[in-house]
């Protein structure tokens, strides 16, 4: 009886093995390629990565294998695991708060691009060209237009009682957009940044532990504010229609985050990733800020519409490198310390 | 040789001898040691690295000193703790019916009850917060009933909001692992106690209880596992930092501080909590394991229709119980899945959008044809895959485990179940390492994944079959060999079969928790490979929540009739 069903199990067992093996054979061919790490959201198919990457094989006849390497923070620390045994050639999306780090483990080459001239100089965060800024974006309040008629214009507005528990936060202990809130506060209110995290607790909601469940938790209407970017309303005209959701820009101005590219010294393709990088920075501008949501650097770049609904921070706030490196660890202790309170 | 209850001394010198049973542990033996203690010990040894790429203890002790650790940790333990039992309390009533009545829907209830567990995290917590969260589906009925202002019910971001979660999210597991030992405790104990002239409850009390506690134990360690690294749930559902467990410091080390050291050091801390957690649980499983004469459920002992009212209702409150806590939130996921905003204002209405975007009958900008279809192709094959090597492996090591006792056996045991006491994070950084040092072809890389399922999935396949196992008397294994078969055949024959409705289950489980997966396969598969999880993650992460619904929709309907399958298979219904 049981010999029956051996014969089922193994039959069972071989169709799927056999579909497994037809899906396997659209290997690339091996000529020399480029390697480049990006973050996860980079190479899916809901960003810029595959359609980027199809244009410049095209336009450059260079074949790229483009590796998805989980999200912003891991790529250096699988940089850096890799040292002794290095894959990539390029890697997109580390971002300005990594800069100290990344000069720490000296992986990335200097590469003063061409292109560099058609970015304002505020995002040319690395004076040593290791790492060239591709994409940018800036921190903001994002309201539900239903619920806010007055939206917050400063840090200081949202300590009004009448947002009582109408804030969705994002820990910074595990999210680079809860570490960009807190460092916004710092950029604001210096050395008194714990007052006004004191102050602002009875209007939090909930501090969520990345920004998709914050922001999931937002479009479900559990709260009328959320911490995201200035961008965030583009997607919302953008493919759903709707203007419902828009950002409020403070008066003293929001944090910005810039994103880089760069070179790893071990590549043996110098020539090539450097013709991609410029492709990055130019050509394909576009592409990573309408998938990607956020502002392309380059001033040549015409927008579509929709990124009107973006206002443009006035300015644009960012935290030295160096201080972020060295006083992260301590305003996270004191941030959990009056936070948990 | 000391003798032990069952007697395994006198159980004959031929399974002591036997080479049969000594090298069927070995397959996934091999296998953890390789894709997963290796990478593991090579991470845990950053922990004793100092500043100046020396030996040092002196990281270790700081944080055994700091008294922040000692409050985390208290912490992780304390809300794993009331988790759990609050888990087993919700299924031990489920448990209790489904062992030992029939009635409409008992199938159902047993496929929908496992599906939470398949769902990734960030699903479950936005299915609570879609069903039960201040604008929820549950306080807009009430305000719609009742005609109020506010939402009545504030039940989300408090503790009690993280242990109903917990709990809906575990006591599944519960409910499978009780059930199943359950229906086939033979009755004649009960039969006798109540020709003797106890009360029900007396027997429930004195035979019933003390010989469930294995499966009790069983999965409450699974659940306590489960809770004691609990991440996105407790931080959105508590409300923020004020509920932090370790697993939120070892994140926070690893990937926001980039602190290899630091966070290797604290996993070390929760790595050894969690082994003497589970070297206890073993040691007291050993102590209570009775060998029990299974009773095979074609025989259809429990098939009891029962007249009582009394039992009658007490079924329905349950099951009115367990739709509105289980299907509520499932149900918030499949509600959201068909809604998009159909004005410029933002107005929410019906729509089909998101399932013709997946499968590409529309064409939007960002969709790709057939992304969704092959994406659930691609997740079934492996999790069928992983689940059956997986049992396969586990069975074969249980086989080891029975017939071997002493301390060997007890730390291959704790060896089998460590996947489950380390930090998902740190088990990341272990999968990246592999990736680098094998340098897998695109072939390479899809086994690769399936192997990784195959060890996450392995604690659960062998907790759900090793005490099934050890219940099987070794007499039966003894006639079997005096009757003339060999070892082999006795396996094949006569144990194998015995085993058949725990086997079911633990496949079904092991392909939910396969198909579920995403922090493994985002690690060590190149781009090109898909899974379901991995798209609702990306969806997730590019704002479309709508997208990601109707994805964790699928996800929901391909559990339920895997596990409405595995029961009819259990039950004989399909041969």
């Amino acid at each position: 009886m049981l010999k029956r069903y051996i014969y089922l199990i193994l039959a069972l067992f071989f169709i799927p093995l056999a579909l497994f093996g037809r899906g396997a054979k659209e290997e690339p061919a091996t000529t020399a390629y480029l390697t480049v790490y990006a973050y996860d959201s980079f190479v899916s198919e809901w960003g810029p990565g595959p359609a980027i990457v199809k244009e410049f094989e095209q336009k450059s006849g260079i074949k790229v294998n483009l590796v998805s390497s989980g999200t912003g923070g891991q790529l250096l620390t699988r940089l850096v695991l890799e040292k002794s045994k290095p894959k990539a050639d390029v890697v997109i999306g580390i971002t300005n708060e990594l800069l100290h780090e990344t000069y720490a483990e000296d992986l990335l080459i200097s590469y003063e691009s061409e292109a560099l001239k058609d970015i304002p100089s505020f995002l040319h965060f690395d004076p040593k060209y290791t790492l060239l800024p591709f994409n940018y974006g800036n921190y903001a309040f994002v309201y539900d237009s239903q619920k806010v008629k007055e939206p917050p214009k400063s840090f200081d507005d949202l300590l009004d009682p009448k947002w009582k528990k109408s804030l969705i936060l994002i820990d910074p202990r595990t999210s680079n957009v809860g570490m960009g809130l807190l460092q916004w506060t710092i950029a604001v209110y210096k050395e008194e940044y714990l007052k006004w995290w004191e102050a602002v607790k009875p209007n939090v909601l909930t501090i969520a532990d990345g920004w998709s469940s914050g922001y999931g938790l937002f479009t479900q209407g559990e709260a009328p504010l959320v911490i995201s970017y200035t961008t965030s309303p583009i997607y919302h005209i953008m493919n759903e229609g709707t203007e419902r959701y828009q950002a409020t820009l403070f008066d003293s101005g929001n944090l910005g985050v810039i994103e880089g590219a760069g070179i790893l010294k071990s590549s043996k393709n110098i020539e090539q990733a450097k013709e991609f990088i410029d492709f990055l920075l130019t050509d394909a501008q576009l592409e990573i800020a309408v998938a990607n949501v956020m502002y392309p650097v380059n001033e040549k770049v015409e927008l579509p519409d929709a990124f009107d609904w973006a206002p443009k921070a006035n300015p644009s706030l960012f935290l030295d490198s160096e201080e972020i490196a060295q006083f992260r660890d301590k305003w996270l202790n004191e941030w959990t310390e009056v936070v948990s309170r | 040789m000391k003798l032990r209850k069952g007697g395994i001394a006198d159980s004959g010198s031929i399974l002591q001898s036997s080479s049969f049973y000594k090298i069927v542990g070995t397959p996934s033996v091999l296998l953890l040691a390789l894709l997963f203690m290796v990478p593991l010990l090579f991470i845990l040894t950053k922990a004793f690295v100092g500043e100046d790429k020396t030996f040092t203890l002196s990281r270790v002790f700081l944080l055994a000193k700091d008294p922040y650790t000692w409050r985390i940790l208290r912490f992780t333990l304390f809300q794993a703790f009331i988790s759990t039992v609050v888990s087993i309390l919700i299924a031990l009533p489920g448990a209790y019916l489904l062992a030992n009545y029939t009635f409409l829907g008992k199938k159902l209830i047993k496929a929908i009850s496992v599906i939470p567990f398949v769902l990734p995290s960030i699903l479950v917590v936005l299915g609570f917060v879609i069903f039960y969260g201040n604008s929820g589906l549950l306080n807009q009925l009430l305000m719609a009933l009742f005609k109020l202002e506010e939402p009545p019910l504030k039940i989300l971001y408090t503790f009690k909001a993280v242990i109903a979660a917990h709990a809906f999210y575990n006591f599944p597991i519960a409910l499978a692992l009780i059930s199943t030992f359950w229906e086939q405790l033979p009755s004649r104990y009960n039969d006798a106690a109540m020709t003797l002239g106890a009360k029900k409850l007396t027997i429930f009390r004195t035979i019933t209880l003390p010989r469930l506690i294995p499966p009790i134990l069983s999965a409450s360690t699974l659940i306590f596992l489960f809770c004691f690294s609990s991440f996105a749930i407790l931080l959105v559902l508590g409300g923020g930092p004020r509920f932090t467990t370790l697993e939120v410091e070892i994140y926070r080390r690893a990937r926001m501080l980039l602190d290899l050291e630091g966070a290797a050091s604290l996993s070390l801390l929760s790595i050894v909590v969690n082994i003497i957690l589970v070297g206890v649980y073993i040691w007291t499983q050993r102590l209570v394991a009775h060998q029990e004469e299974i009773e095979l459920i074609d025989q259809k002992r429990l098939i009891r229709r029962e007249k009582s009212v009394l039992i009658k209702i007490l079924i329905f409150i349950y099951l009115a119980f367990s739709s509105l806590f289980v299907l509520g939130p499932l149900g918030g996921i499949v509600y959201r899945s068909f809604t998009a905003p159909v004005s410029r204002g933002g107005k929410v209405g019906f729509t089909l959008r998101w399932y013709k975007e997946l499968f590409g009958s529309s064409q939007v900008s960002s969709s790709i044809m057939g992304v969704a279809a092959s994406a659930l192709l691609l997740s079934f094959v492996i999790a069928f895959l992983a689940s059956f090597v997986g049992l396969v492996f586990s069975t074969l090591l249980s086989s080891r485990l029975r017939n071997q006792k002493g301390r060997y056996s007890l730390s291959l045991e704790l060896f089998a179940m460590l996947p489950m006491a380390v930090s998902s994070v740190i088990i990341g950084l272990g999968y990246l390492l592999i990736s680098n040092w094998l340098n897998p072809s695109h072939l390479g890389s899809r086994a690769l994944v399936v192997l990784a399922h195959v060890v996450i999935i392995s604690p659960f396949v062998l907790r759900t079959v090793l005490p099934e196992y050890r219940k099987i008397s070794f007499s039966y294994t003894q006639a079997s060999l005096t009757l003339g078969a060999n070892v082999r055949q006795t396996f094949w024959f006569v144990e194998l079969p015995l085993l058949r409705s725990a086997l079911i289950t633990a496949f079904a489980f092991g392909f939910a928790l396969s198909i579920g997966e995403l922090n493994a396969t985002l690690t060590l598969a190149d781009s090109s490979l898909v899974t379901l999880p991995i798209i609702i993650y990306r969806l997730i992460g590019s704002y479309n929540f709508a997208g990601a619904c109707a994805l964790g929709t699928i996800l929901i309907l391909i559990c339920a009739v895997v596990f409405f399958v595995s029961e009819l298979v259990k039950r004989g219904e399909i041969k």
